[in-house]
This record gives structure tokens, sequence and C-alpha cells, in this order.
């Protein structure tokens, strides 16, 4: 019997949920079945890692680690090689620590997991993973065990085109987007969300797994081109045009179809379930583009590379990692997805580095001069904070992190390119994320409570609890003493472990074993001009 | 020479399952281009060097050496032009 499902909401926000769960927006009560677990459960504010970001953020929720521990910053991650930075994508191999998956699975717990993030190449678990962030090309070799794709491949209206992520649709995240153009862009996201909902629904109901997590994306996507039509603040349908009105009728409709995933999922479970609706991270709007390789440029720390004009040169350009002159550039932000700045320290192979006594010194002025940054148009920082690696990402794999992450002014994300002018204003805010997510839950013992605020690394712990699980000593989180009524928290008592566990990670034992050396480098960074990511 | 025709094997059985849902007519032979035959985008070329290398147990091969002609970077690549770098790798190691 299915002891507890995590049902992953990316980037949903009460901003927008509120209205569709109270009645008050103009369509009333959207979503009724979540709108009755708030009611009738546990909720509140999930915080989310320093930087609210996809691949950190679900992974700290698969590890029960924040992000110095796990060692996962971003979609895109890189290697300084001196004279050549190349880009790579992250993967399951660059967790440092064992995933919750994996400890369920070695506790004689079954799971499945699927579309989270960061889980391809496959973990093997007892159960099932089919893992997000691949392509339809790729989705049966890396689903887990072998035979799972020919299975779930019979569920009537399976389509591995339309339940895998599309590198050149969510590629277009961010582009201004006309209303005309961005309903069939919504459009083409609620298919998405439905065939994961079906497959989920069949592993729950044939499987009946102790754990079944599910992450649906469809909230961040629409929010992140929508959120003028989504946004209570920004939405006024006395001047939206009918285009805009479509788009939001659109959206709308979305989040009834999402209700009912919600609704059916938590019945397939049955009523002793816990049952825990989380994002992580919120959203809000961003009309600020900072472009803060640029400014880096103008404090005199990061020359661009020259381009030939050539159309390889151009491609290079649009592309979202940073083109530098490596030879002379001293600090840059490699994509804009990091919000990271990152300091290349002298070397034999980066001469041009910062030396090494002189880093702090470096560091504290470059933090001080990206907060005097002002925003013309306001005339007030363009930046609100600037947050150094050892107190934003604490841990052993803190040396991966970028040496001082920007929070903007509106939570946006800074943008790599070269164009002028450094910072200006977009005509319409587009969405981004926010440190505030959501947390509800249900099901047997948890209180009737609203308003509370947990961190995103709370929801490891407060599963393994649910699971009936020692939580892990190493775990970051913990479970909240008000979630539970007293008498059930008497009965089923939060344990800790006494002792860490061991290391069983797969990432930790593959980089053991295979520790990059120059020469591998050297060969992602092929592959990458291979494939124009870098240059032809 | 038994070891040579294994690894190609290996390789063209590597790539048939590499590309088995992807609706393609094409026969998998030392001359088939990934690109031009295969419709090999960016991510594909990614997958299929994990691909490799968990297929061959084997890490560090450097792919580079194939990828970049003259300090160019390749367009194209034959299932020949790789299987003859494997057998150099691995054979000659």
């Amino acid at each position: 019997m299915t002891k507890t499902v995590l049902i992953g909401l990316d980037g949903a926000t009460f901003t927008v949920l509120g209205p569709l769960l109270d009645g008050s927006a103009e369509e009333g009560v959207v979503m009724p079945f979540l709108a009755s677990m708030v009611a009738d459960g546990f909720s509140g504010t999930l915080k989310s890692t320093a930087h609210p970001l996809t691949p950190p953020a679900w992974t700290t929720v698969a590890t029960g680690r924040t992000p110095g521990a796990h060692g996962v910053y971003d979609f895109v991650r890189f290697e300084d090689l001196g004279h050549d930075v190349y880009f790579t994508l992250y993967d399951s191999r660059d967790i440092r620590v064992e995933t919750f998956w994996q400890m369920v699975s070695r506790n004689d717990r079954s799971v499945v997991s699927l579309n989270f993030h960061m889980m391809a190449p496959p973990p093997h678990v007892n159960g099932a993973l089919v893992p997000g962030f691949v392509s339809w090309k790729h989705l049966r070799r890396n689903s887990y065990p072998s035979d799972l794709f020919d299975r779930i491949a019979q569920v009537p209206g399976f389509d591995p085109k339309e339940l895998s992520w599309d590198f050149e649709r969510e590629g277009q995240i961010g582009e201004p987007t006309p209303d005309e153009e961005l309903y069939s862009w919504v459009e083409a996201h609620l298919p998405r969300d439905r065939q994961w909902a079906t497959l989920g629904q069949m592993l729950l109901e044939q499987d009946d797994p102790d754990l079944f997590a599910l992450m649906l994306d469809g909230t961040d996507k629409i929010q992140h081109q929508a959120w003028h039509v989504m946004d209570p603040a920004l939405w006024d349908p006395a001047a939206a045009s009918d285009e805009t009105k479509a788009v939001r009728a659109l959206v709308i409709r979305y989040f009834r179809e999402l209700d009912g995933y919600i609704r059916d999922l938590h019945a397939a479970a049955g009523p002793e379930a816990h049952v825990i609706i989380i994002s992580d991270h919120g959203f809000t709007g961003s009309s600020a583009v900072v472009r803060i390789n640029r400014y880096l440029h103008e404090l005199g720390h990061l020359v661009w590379r020259e381009t030939d004009g050539s159309e390889a040169a151009k491609r290079r350009d649009l592309a979202n990692f940073a083109n530098l002159d490596w030879a002379q550039s001293r600090a840059f932000c490699p994509t804009p997805s990091s919000n990271g700045i990152v300091i290349r320290r002298q070397s034999e192979a980066c001469p041009g580095g910062v030396p090494e006594a002189e880093y702090e010194a470096f560091r504290d002025q470059l933090a001080a001069d990206l907060l005097a940054l002002p925003d013309p148009e306001t005339g007030a920082p363009a930046i609100q904070a600037v947050l150094r690696r050892e107190e934003a990402f604490p841990g052993p794999a803190m040396e991966d992190a970028p040496d001082l992450t920007v929070v903007l002014a509106d939570h946006g994300f800074v943008s790599v390119r070269n164009r002028a002018p450094t910072i200006e204003h977009r005509p319409v805010p587009t969405g981004t994320h926010h440190p505030d997510g959501v947390f509800v839950m249900t099901g047997p013992g948890v209180m009737k409570r609203r308003g509370m605020e947990l961190q995103i690394v709370d929801t490891t712990a407060i599963m393994a609890h649910s699971l009936g699980l020692e939580i892990p000593k190493e775990f970051e989180g913990k479970v909240p003493a008000k979630l539970y009524d007293p008498d059930w928290r008497a009965e089923n008592p939060v344990r800790v472990a006494r002792e860490a566990a061991p290391e069983t990670a797969t990432g930790a034992v593959a980089r053991t074993e295979d520790d990059p050396s120059d020469e591998q480098k050297e060969e992602m960074l092929a592959q990458l001009r291979l494939l124009g990511y870098i240059e032809d | 020479m038994l070891e040579i025709v294994a690894t190609e094997t290996k390789l063209v059985s590597t790539i048939e399952c590499f590309v088995a849902d992807w609706g393609l007519a094409t026969e998998i032979t030392r001359e088939t281009a990934l690109v031009d035959d295969l419709e090999f985008d960016s991510i594909d070329v990614i997958q299929l060097i994990v691909a490799i290398e968990t297929a061959f147990s084997r890490r560090n091969l450097g792919f580079q050496e194939l990828l970049m002609v003259d300090g160019r970077y390749v367009e194209d690549l034959t299932v020949g032009q790789i299987s003859d770098f494997l057998e150099a790798r691995i054979l000659g190691a």
C-alpha cells in the first residue's frame, strides 16, 4: 500500500494558485480539489535553495541535501581549462550523494520516480524511474528498469514525443512571444503533463509503490512565458485583447486539468497515504534585463571573444553560454540561469587569473561594484544581494559553486550576451523564479494549519518519516514539530540515525573511478564544438 | 582480427539500440553518417558518446581527436570512422 505520494509542481506559487483556490479569480474556483487539500491539511511557503533554480532545487528534494553537498548548481556545468572553458550538461553522475530514491530502495521500500531532473543516466532503484529533461529519442535507454519503456508504451495514448523534454521548444523560454504565438506555445504544454499524469496513474495503481513521486512542470513553463496573464497584479481583463484573453482561458484550462491529475492520484493512493505537494521555487514577474557580463566588461574584468562575422560565430554569440576571450577574462557569468559570477584564479593554465593572495580583496570589491550597479530607469540598485559561496552553498561541493551569486532587484535571471545597453526594461514582464514555493500536505495525523514556512530540504526528511524510515544523520532538513497532531506524532516518532550512511552515491562512485582527465575535458569540449554549442 | 570485428559489431549494435525508437529505415553500416543518415542533432552526439563509453566500459577515449581535424570540427561522422577510432584506442591501448 502506498504510504507517501510526492507531487512536484515546478515553479508553483501561491501568488497564482491563491485566486484559483479561493475563487477570487474571475473564473471562480479553478482548482477545487487542491483547495480542499489546503483546507483540510497543512500548507505554507516552501523556501527554495539559495539560488531558486530547477536542477539544484529538485536535486535537493531528491537527496535531502543542499547544493553545497549534492553539487548540482545549474542546467549547464563548465570546466575551466585555462585557455578555454567548456560547457556541458549536468547529469545524475554529477550528484555527489545518494539519491532518496536509492536510499528508499536500500531500505526495502519500493519507489516510482517520474520526471525529476538530473536522473539520467538512471540510478538503479527498487521500482521504476523515468527521468525528466531527456529527449524522446533517449527515453528508452534512460528508463529503469530496462524493460520499463516497453511497459509504459502500452499505456493508452502514450506518446514519447509529447511526454519528453523538447529542447527546441523550451529554449524559447525568456524570449518575447506575442500573444497570438503564445497560445500555441502554451497549448503544446498541456499534453505533456497529461502524458505524465496518465503514466503516473498507471504505475501508482499497478505497482502500488511505497513511495510515488511525480513532477509536473507545465506550471513553470507556462508561467515563464504567460506571466502577464497569470499574475493577479498584472491581469486586467478590461484591457486585454481577444488574443490575450484566449491565452488566459487556455492557462485556466491547464490549471483545471492539473487539479484533476492531483485529485485522481490522491484517490489512487487511498486515504491512508500522505500526499505532499511542493514546488521547487515560486514565481514572480521580471522586467529588467541585466547584461551582467557587459557590466563585468565595463569593470575591466572581461573581454569578449572577437567575432569573424561568420554564421557560426553569430550562432555562438546567440548561445546562452559566455563567449569570451579567455586569456584576458578574470571574472564572468557562465550562463543566464546560474546568476553566478566566477572568478578565475591565477594558475599555469590561466596566467591572467586573479592571484590567490588578491582573491579576497578582488571578490569584496567585485561584490561592492555589483551592488552599486544602478538601474537607470528607477535609479535604484539593479542587484539586491550578492551571495558569497560559503554563505550560499556551504559543504564539500562548494568549490564547484560560483564565487558570487547575484539576486536581481526583481529576482530576474541575468543575460550573458554582448548587447547594449547594460540594463533595459521589457515592455511586458516575463515570469521568473522567486524563492517562495508552495507546500501542501494531507494524510494521517497531518494538522490543519496554514501559513507555515518550511525549507525545501525539509521535504525529504518529511518523506523519510512518512515512509517509517530513520532520517539519515546527514539530511539537512527536519520534520516540522507542528506538522502532525501530538497523538499521531507520539505513535510515529521522528527517528534520526546516529551514524551517517555510507557514501553510495552514483555520482560519487563515478567521480572516484573516472575523475575526468585533461584529455576527457578536451573531448567534451570538442563534442560541444561539434554540436555548435561553442563554435564550428 | 576477431577483436576488430567484435568492436565494430558492438558499435553497430550500440547505435542500432540508440536509434531504435527514431523511426528510421536506415541500415547501420560502416558508411552510415550520423547527421546525414541518422538525423543526429546536438544532444544526440553527447548521448552517443555516453552510450559508447557505457557499452565499452571505457572513458577517456579521447574522442576530441575524432571530432577535430586540423583545428576545425567535423560536420559529420560515419560509423566506420568511429569504429576505426575505437579499434585504435581500445586495441592499441
